[in-house]
């Protein structure tokens, strides 16, 4: 492997086990302008339709752990599972890319000489 | 910045649909055809970053919070049209397993954060390129710095926008109009996701430019189709 990538992937892991800070530092904030579950609205409150069943991993968080603790440890847990999954995901689209490159033969004795 | 289910009626969501669709397509289409292996790793790097940095969120004075996003850092790194994928993959397994960003708005989501912030970001960091005239560590940062701050700013815009309009024209959906969103989506991230976006875009390029030079010029997908190896 490349230095620059175990680099990389050293900054990766810390900023995960960082990640906390993310949720610790606004504690006692509101959510974001406009992500709200509901709101109220002069008198009456307003909910947001919801039209799926909910994520596995809502708020970056294990469902029902709530205490800063607990949310800190599944903010952690949701850092590194959605780290993996996005470099999945990427390296997937990538490996499509290619495959979508083969079947439109863009690939000439040239490049295939460069790879591996 | 990432709106939730139920904040933007129908309307608004099958438009932004499509215009994303052929975004996202052609954004594959030249991701495939002009990055090299060599970028490829990175775009997986990126994408962890991108995913984390979101995950760090800032208080903004009126109680409320944001966070940055990286999409010009990307844009800088292996060109717009990457940073396109990037950012949507992203969004997209945010909105699936974190909830984060509604599904039926994922769509407008990928417009600000995805296509209009790396575009606009990249292009203000080589206009300050071109107007700098030399390029070194300290103004490839400068100019990364303020294309971020203008990137994000202007995907808040947007999403602002986006958020506003729905009273006129969709009730029911966000019930705010556009002369509270503006101003509360321009506060959250001209006064906290601004800075610090552009200190991150800033600093990393700064590093790399330093220590990792060969980092910056990897193969990248241009606005215009060429790939290129070195920043021209």
């Amino acid at each position: 492997m490349e230095t620059w990538i175990k680099k990389t992937v050293i900054v990766i892991v810390i900023l995960c086990l960082l990640s906390p800070i993310g949720i610790l530092l606004t504690w006692n904030y509101g959510d974001a302008w406009g992500e709200w579950s509901e709101v109220k609205v002069g008198n009456e409150t307003w909910e947001p339709k919801s039209y799926s069943g909910g994520a596995p991993l809502a708020d970056y968080d294990v469902p029902g752990w709530e205490d800063q603790f607990m949310a800190s440890l599944g903010y952690i847990i949701s850092a590194f599972v959605g780290v993996f999954m996005v470099i999945l995901m990427s390296l997937g689209v990538a490996k499509l890319g290619e495959i979508y490159n083969e079947i439109r033969g863009k690939n000439t004795e040239d490049d295939r000489s460069d790879r591996d | 910045m990432h709106i939730p289910d139920g904040y933007l009626g129908p309307a608004t969501c099958v438009f932004f649909y499509i215009v994303m669709i052929p975004v996202w397509y052609k954004a594959f289409k030249m991701t495939s055809k002009y990055l090299s292996d060599k970028s490829v790793p990175m775009m997986g790097m990126l994408s962890a970053f991108v995913f984390l940095v979101m995950m760090f969120n800032w208080p903004v004075p009126d109680g409320t919070t944001a966070h940055m996003v990286g999409a010009v850092l990307v844009a800088i790194l292996l060109g717009p049209w990457a940073a396109v994928i990037v950012v949507s993959v992203v969004l997209v397994i945010q909105a699936f397993f974190f909830g984060d960003g509604g599904l039926t708005s994922l769509a407008a989501n990928c417009f600000n954060m995805a296509f209009v912030m790396p575009f606009t970001g990249y292009y203000v960091y080589k206009a300050l390129m071109k107007f700098f005239g030399k390029e070194n560590a300290k103004t490839m940062a400068l100019a990364a710095a303020i294309g971020g701050y203008v990137g994000i700013n202007i995907a808040a815009f947007c999403a602002a926008v986006e958020f506003g309009i729905q009273p006129y024209i969709a009730p029911g959906y966000c019930p705010y109009g556009l002369n509270l969103s503006i101003p509360a989506m321009m506060l959250a991230h001209m006064l906290v996701a601004g800075p610090v976006e552009a200190v991150v875009t800033g600093s990393v390029i700064y590093y790399l430019k330093t220590y990792s030079p060969h980092l910056l010029e990897l193969p990248k997908v241009m606005p215009g189709g060429e790939s290129v190896g070195n920043m021209d």
